[in-house]
């Protein structure tokens, strides 16, 4: 797995060889529609079951759809109701801040981590590495829902191993300590075991891209006399910077959309003080029936992660468009 | 970059710390689902087990409905992977070999729907269902997690399609091969450790998925294991070495399929999203 210094993404599946398109014109000259018959299932099913959804949800905002509603099937069309309902809504405002800094501050510690475990990596000699990258390995495979009950389990307030060990160093007053009595403890653990599962596949991505950057440059920065602050500017940082640009975008909209761990640790409890907007999405569509204001909600949550992420979409679909030759 | 001895012990011991880190909570996972009732729920410090005992898989395993969402799980997921690699490997071929109009703008279509926060789309994706009249049942599950590894699948066996010389079929082809038949003894048989791969993320994507199995199964015997697995305070009380036992059952896997195309990960992540 290597990484070249213009692409945006490093080595994803390989891109096509050059192909000798008079001849496979040839071969196919009878059945033009042979490519299109082959595709059919695959776009059917991509317009169907993704972009029919997409186009729904903007048209289920706009209604007011509740349970009655749905048994009668009624269409009720109010507008923007469902919008300013959301957006004069105190609760609404404290959930999206509160899932804009959590996704915020979470998408940075995770880089950061992976970034100093990706650097330690490079400088680690080749035993101790192995045993560090079989140790990440195995905690990114682990599924997600498996981690959430060990974490459950190791922060348990009657038994958990945590209490256990900060007594044991002297902090009695954690025997019985609660960490899920407030929002902020509940999401911090939540944000220890997103990271513990996140940080392996950030930091082997960013090794990958170290391993792109040939020793000679180290060497010749080493005999110029940079330091490893002016190394790391100089040599390090301009090969890992497109793939800390990419690696940002997917945890964030792997963050900002997060449902399962939290849901899982608490329901968004206690008191509703671990909410945040896909969980919001949740308790109001599925649990409460008014599919409009969660259809709303659903697409608030869309624009504010277009509105973040398009510029790399963009990026991406320009770096992806030459090599689709 | 020469390095002092002082500077080479302290990364060995930093790289050290590191794997603990990472490394302890499945540990935990492991010990506990073989310690004994009494030993888990003892107030003493025990970060070493003192026995092993296998009475907890016993005890997850004989849970009414764990067998039940067991199977729910492995229909879903077995389904969904078989439906998304035979549509996958028809869209692939004449992505690979074929120039034809559209074609770019489907390759496009397929990276940029790899990147759709899915997970945003319970609500339209609940009511779909309910008025093709599948919500509640297991196919409802089987088409999402077809739909979310489609995209994915294509963009991979794209790649791997690209990776194998046209030269070949064209050789069989001179010995008297029809078009189709090249394909069928030349390339797809080049083409196994790519479709094994590709199944392989599916699966995992497939197998761990929670939010849809728990929006779409309102019936609690039409659960998945993760579902089932995340309610244990009903299912388990404070059985904790039960739950980490089912929670070991249920990450084996998912473990062994992604250490065996761990070394593909990296560039197949990158491609695609397939969330951990």
């Amino acid at each position: 797995m290597t990484a070249t210094k213009d692409a945006l993404l490093p080595a994803g599946p390989p891109p096509p060889a050059a192909a000798r398109v008079g001849l496979v014109k040839r071969v196919w000259s009878r059945g033009q529609l042979t490519p299109y018959l082959l595709l059919l299932p695959a776009l059917a099913a991509v317009l169907v079951l993704l972009g029919w959804p997409t186009v729904q949800m903007l048209g289920i905002s706009l209604r007011k759809l509740d349970l009655r509603e749905l048994v009668t099937g009624k269409a009720i069309w109010v507008g923007l109701q469902n919008y300013t309902d959301a957006l004069t809504d105190p609760e609404f405002w404290t959930v999206t801040v509160r899932t804009v800094v959590f996704t915020a501050a979470l998408v940075a510690t995770t880089l950061l981590i992976a970034l100093l475990i990706a650097v330690l990596m490079r400088h680690l000699n080749p035993v101790v590495r192995i045993v560090v990258q079989i140790s990440l390995v195995l905690a990114w495979a682990v599924p997600v829902i498996s981690t959430t009950t060990v974490f459950q389990w190791i922060f348990d307030q009657q038994y958990g191993i945590l209490n256990k060990t900060l007594d044991k160093l002297g902090f009695h007053s954690f025997i019985g300590y609660s960490w899920f009595a407030s929002g902020t403890s509940t999401l911090v653990v939540i944000g220890l075991l997103v990271l513990w599962q996140a940080v392996p596949f950030v930091a082997f991505t960013l090794y990958a891209g170290l391993l792109g950057v040939p020793r000679e440059q180290y060497e010749a920065a080493g005999i110029d006399g940079a330091g490893p602050w002016q190394t790391f500017r100089a040599v390090t940082w301009p090969v890992i910077r497109p793939i800390l640009t990419m690696v940002t975008f997917l945890s964030l909209l792997w963050d900002f959309t997060m449902f399962a761990q939290v849901w899982a640790i608490r329901q968004g409890g206690p008191d509703g003080a671990s909410t945040t907007l896909a969980i919001l999405q949740y308790l109001k569509g599925i649990a409460g029936s008014h599919f409009g204001s969660a259809a709303a909600i659903a697409t608030i949550m869309l624009v504010l992660l277009l509105a973040v992420t398009a510029r790399y979409v963009q990026l991406l679909v320009r770096s992806k468009d030459g090599e689709l030759a | 970059m020469r390095k002092s001895l002082a500077q080479r012990i302290t990364l060995s011991v930093l790289g050290v710390l590191v794997a603990l880190v990472f490394l302890f909570p499945t540990y935990w996972m492991f010990t506990t689902a073989l310690k004994t009732p009494g030993e888990i729920l003892s107030p003493k410090f025990d970060l070493l087990p003192s026995s092993a005992t296998l009475s907890n898989f016993a005890s997850a395993l004989t849970k009414p409905g764990f067998l039940t969402y067991l199977g729910n799980s492995l229909i879903v997921t077995l389904g969904a992977v078989l439906a998304a690699l035979v549509v996958g490997v028809l869209a692939a071929i004449p992505l690979a070999r074929f120039r034809f109009r559209g074609r770019k703008g489907f390759l496009l279509l397929v990276l940029v729907a790899q990147l759709a926060p899915l997970s945003a789309l319970f609500i339209p994706m609940y009511l779909l269902m309910r008025d093709i009249g599948l919500l509640n049942t297991l196919p409802s599950l089987l088409l999402v997690y077809f739909a979310t590894s489609l995209p994915f699948t294509v963009w991979m066996l794209y790649g791997f399609v690209n990776g194998i010389p046209y030269d070949l079929e064209e050789a069989a082809m001179i010995d008297g091969c029809s078009r189709t038949g090249a394909f069928r003894r030349v390339t797809l048989p080049l083409l196994g450790p790519g479709l094994v791969t590709t199944s392989v993320f599916s699966f995992i994507t497939a197998w761990n998925e929670f939010l849809f199995a728990l929006v779409f199964m309102r019936d609690q015997a039409k659960q998945t294991l993760p579902v089932w697995l995340s309610s244990f305070r009903t299912a388990f009380s404070v059985d904790w070495g039960g739950v980490m036992a089912a929670s070991v059952v249920y990450a084996i896997p998912a473990v062994v399929f992604f250490l065996i195309v761990q070394r593909k990960l990296v560039s197949g992540m990158t491609a695609g999203a397939v969330k951990g």
